[in-house]
């Protein structure tokens, strides 16, 4: 194989080492070009795309790779044309596009690939070896294109991949569909020709398209797309995208500066489609983007009649090509758009929308289809929200409507427009900044997992009397020896609190205020969920009481309307909170944290994270014992060989040998495992052996509902038995008797709990290291 | 029953080397007889089988005449607390029939075991066998004279 980064281009617009923040989509087309086989289900790869997101320069990157191997798979990119008209065209080009680059391919001449050749010059062209089939195909199609039926034609062209002989090279088709919904009203159904054709073949394939037209192209092909791999493809990330317009302002000779390069990547929403458009203008108007005002111009310009523009005008003529009809969509969006109330998203009722548009519902139908799926609407079959698109679209509805609708001076609509966009600006970035923290508090509360922390980390207070004056090592040390301990809960969702009441939003940034659900506990049920309610104050000093108890009583008041039954609340403010405010959060059941302490928090959930945090770990062993006879002492034995390792006194070690044997016990007795199997893990750390005992199978009654081991030890307290220590009277039979098993690890044991696990039981235990 | 039809208890030697076999089909648990005190001994793992088995050794012994149970732990390294928990059933039992038990050579883990669990309450311990036996059993001459 040739070295990639030599690799000349072939389709691909841009280098191979310039392409940037899609590595490892590249990697999984070029790898299913080259592995899948086998049935219906994995010969097919779906690229769900998020509107904006780009995948052509995708498609022809991963064209290029599979080209250089020189393997047995010839790649083929066909992306549909926006300008043709009808599927019969779209499939005899296909036909052109396919031949082209699998000669191009085969004879290794890269030039071939984009050639303009007549379908006679191909058979001219084509190796010895695939001479026959390809003079078979024209002659087949010369045939077929003077026949009536245009819904053969399509059907003949578009299955050209499948006459190729096995002898030949395996056609690898790529379908970039992105422009899918505008052979919508043709006679022959092209989506559902082509997913038909792609799902006959025998040959692997990539069908790439906007991710909500490909669901509805599927479902109307009466195909199930859910059994597909599947690549999602989202905007670049902040990280991506200042690569590309790094290195894109590199190769385009565009000077760009840290600020105004944060600046696009915020203002274009991180599409590489709008941040290589406006780099391209910047060069072939000489600008250099060295200043929100340089930006901002630009970005007008291109908006009100360049490349942005008219982006914008083909989706719009896509949905329709009826200028009129257009001119009241803009009319409906852009009224409702302004029409917002207290922050909350416009929605217009389907009806208005018949009314306005002034067509029939049928039409209407289709025109939000086309909308929805271009992601600038929300439709869900009653209600259409405008909330839809990126900025840039707003933008472009914004000057649309003034100047067709409202007939406003241009001169006027680009200066208000581009005040605007200024104005915007420095807004939009410092957001972004604060985005940076707060995105922190949902990514923290994401995070949550069931892991154990020092309680003071949720006491502003006590963190404050204890740790006042200490360095940050100081701390870190102590937390890390600190035993009094939460465990947090497992959080499965989370969400701004704008989500759930908008109004939020007059009070701070939308992402000052995080809602996240999550259940307490080792089980899933009613009486474990538990939703957190998490909100950042915005003050420089320790927060007051007047702005805490404001903010407990919105949060309470949205818990109240939302009808979350048990809460959380937890806030954070710079500085802590002063006395009369905290013992407001400590009555009102709050935690209250500085913001060293969320700091100190987040540093050691990141610390726990990853897969590879244990990998290899030498002071980790795991074991699976079959649950038979005796199986514990097993495990017992291995336990005693760690633990003198770690040098555990002898009467220790006896202490965990029993803690082990019962847990395993009480894993064979309750658990009805499927497997018949304990899972044991043994980690020595400096000051602690921490063994987790684990089974799958049903949760035992003893443990459900419980939040925690001491509940459960209280469960299964014999009530005609002995108490530990007690010496108490005992009954005759000894089943009565049984159930000792946890409260004795509890005793045995330094700390007892049960993890969550989403099946079965996981039973963690500590043995503290005492040398003695 | 011994195999002789003979009670076990009647036809144990005093010395524990002269063993009685139990019913090899059902238990192979070792015991002796020394007068009216059967000794059972306790496998190295004490667990719901081997306590089940001890169990079925002490009634059959009981049945059998014997006054007092001496359970050796000599060999046990570790109990669990389904054994204890047979354990104390035994102790029921003999307490109903009014035989005695006693513990003997019972390692620090276990005691330490028993105590949490409340046994050690419910039965004497005794350093190691000969010390169990002589816990009720009349003096030998020789001690008499020792003494």
């Amino acid at each position: 194989m040739n070295n990639p980064g030599e690799m000349r281009q072939v389709l691909g617009r841009v280098k191979r080492e310039e392409f940037a923040g899609r590595a490892a989509e590249l990697d999984r087309i070029v790898a299913h070009a080259l592995t899948a086989e086998g049935s219906t289900a994995d010969r097919g790869l779906l690229i769900l795309l998020a509107p904006l997101a780009g995948v052509s320069e995708l498609l022809r990157q991963a064209y290029d790779r599979i080209f250089h191997r020189q393997e047995n798979v010839v790649p083929v990119y066909f992306a549909l044309p926006a300008t043709e008209t009808t599927a019969v065209s779209v499939a005899i080009e296909f036909l052109n596009t396919f031949l082209l680059q699998y000669i191009a391919c085969r004879r290794n001449e890269p030039a071939l690939a984009d050639a303009p050749l007549t379908l006679n010059d191909m058979a001219a062209l084509a190796p010895a070896a695939d001479v026959d089939w390809i003079e078979q195909l024209v002659a087949a199609y010369n045939q077929q294109r003077f026949s009536d039926d245009d819904r053969a034609l399509v059907r003949f062209c578009l299955s050209a991949p499948s006459r190729v002989p096995d002898h030949g090279g395996r056609p690898f088709v790529m379908f970039d569909c992105v422009q899918l919904s505008a052979y919508d009203d043709d006679a022959v159904p092209l989506a559902t020709e082509i997913v038909r054709t792609l799902v006959s073949f025998d040959l692997p394939y990539v069908f790439a398209g906007l991710r909500r037209e490909v669901a509805y192209t599927f479902d109307r092909a009466g195909i199930n797309a859910s059994s597909l791999e599947t690549i999602r493809l989202e905007r670049l990330t902040a990280d991506d995208a200042s690569t590309l317009i790094s290195s894109m302002a590199r190769r385009l000779d565009v000077t760009v500066n840290e600020e105004t390069r944060d600046l696009l990547i915020q203002q274009l929403e991180g599409s590489p489609l709008f941040i290589t458009a406006l780099l391209q203008a910047a060069r072939s108007k000489h600008v250099a983007l060295n200043s929100y005002l340089a930006c901002e111009r630009l970005y007008v310009e291109e908006l009100m009649g360049g490349t942005l523009g008219n982006y914008f005008a083909s989706a719009l003529y896509r949905v329709t090509s009826d200028s009129d009809i257009r001119g009241a969509i803009v009319r409906l969006l852009s009224e409702s758009a302004t029409s917002k109330v207290g922050g909350a998203s416009p929605t217009v009722s389907f009806k208005t929308w018949c009314q306005r548009l002034k067509l029939d519902a049928i039409e209407v139908e289709k025109i939000l289809r086309r909308l929805h799926t271009q992601e600038l609407v929300n439709w869900d079959g009653n209600t259409v929200d405008g909330e839809g698109g990126p900025e840039a679209w707003k933008d472009y509805l914004r000057s649309r409507f003034r100047l067709d609708a409202l007939r406003e001076p241009r001169a006027l609509v680009f200066a208000d427009l581009m005040a605007a966009a200024l104005k915007r600006a420095p807004e939009k970035i410092a957001r972004h900044f604060r985005q940076g923290a707060n995105l922190r508090i949902r990514e923290m509360l994401s995070r949550f997992s069931s892991q154990r922390v020092p309680r003071l980390l949720f006491d502003s207070a006590e963190f404050s009397d204890v740790h006042k004056g200490g360095t940050a090592d100081e701390i870190v040390a102590a937390l890390d020896a600190d035993t009094d301990l939460v465990r947090l809960p497992q959080v499965f969702h989370t969400t701004s609190g704008v989500s759930f009441s908008p109004e939020l939003r007059q009070f701070s940034d939308e992402e000052n205020c995080a809602i996240a659900h999550a259940f307490d506990g080792a089980t899933y049920t009613d009486a474990n969920e538990v939703v957190w309610m998490v909100a950042k104050i915005e003050s420089k000093l320790a927060a007051g009481l007047d702005l805490t108890r404001l903010w407990l009583d919105r949060l309470e008041a949205v818990a109240n309307r939302r009808i979350f039954l048990r809460i959380q609340i937890w806030l954070i403010a710079n500085e802590g909170f002063d006395e009369q405010a905290y013992n407001l959060l400590k009555a009102r059941g709050a935690y209250a944290s500085s913001q060293q302490q969320f700091e100190l928090l987040s540093a050691r959930l990141s610390e726990g994270e990853g897969p590879a945090a244990h990998a290899g770990d030498p002071d980790e062993f795991e074991f699976v014992l079959p649950m038979s006879s005796d199986s514990e002492l097993l495990a017992a034995n291995t336990a005693e060989q760690i633990a003198r390792r770690a040098q555990f006194t002898p009467e220790a070690i006896n202490q965990i040998k029993t803690a082990i044997v019962e847990a395993c016990i009480n894993a064979s007795e309750h658990s009805l495992s499927p497997d018949r199997k304990i899972y044991q893990r043994f980690r020595v750390e400096d000051d602690k052996l921490v063994i987790t005992i684990a089974s799958r199978g049903i949760v035992p009654s003893n443990i459900e509902n419980r939040n925690t081991a001491a509940a459960v030890f209280e469960s299964v307290q014999p009530s005609a038995g002995l108490g530990l220590d007690s010496g108490e009277e005992y009954g005759d039979a000894a089943e009565q008797r049984r159930g000792w098993g946890l409260k004795l690890i509890q005793t045995l044991m330094d700390e007892v709990e049960f993890e969550r696990v989403d099946e079965g039981t996981s039973l963690r235990m500590v043995k503290y290291l005492r040398k003695g | 029953m011994s195999r002789t039809g003979i009670p076990a208890c009647l036809v144990g030697a005093h010395r524990r080397e002269a063993i009685v076999l139990a019913d090899p089909i059902t238990s192979d648990v070792r015991s002796h007889i020394v007068g009216t005190t059967a000794v059972v001994y306790a496998s190295d793992y004490l667990n719901k089988l081997t306590g089940e088995r001890i169990e079925r050794e002490c009634k059959k012994q009981l049945d059998s005449g014997c006054r007092t149970l001496v359970i050796d732990f000599s060999d046990t390294g570790i109990v669990n607390s389904i054994a204890v928990s047979i354990l104390l059933g035994i102790i029921d039992i003999a307490e109903k029939r009014e035989a005695r038990v006693v513990f003997s050579d019972v390692n620090d883990q276990t005691v330490q075991l028993f105590e949490m669990l409340g046994v050690i309450k419910h039965v004497v311990l005794a350093k190691d066998e000969q010390e169990a036996l002589n816990l009720f059993s009349p003096p030998t001459q020789t001690q008499a004279m020792s003494h």
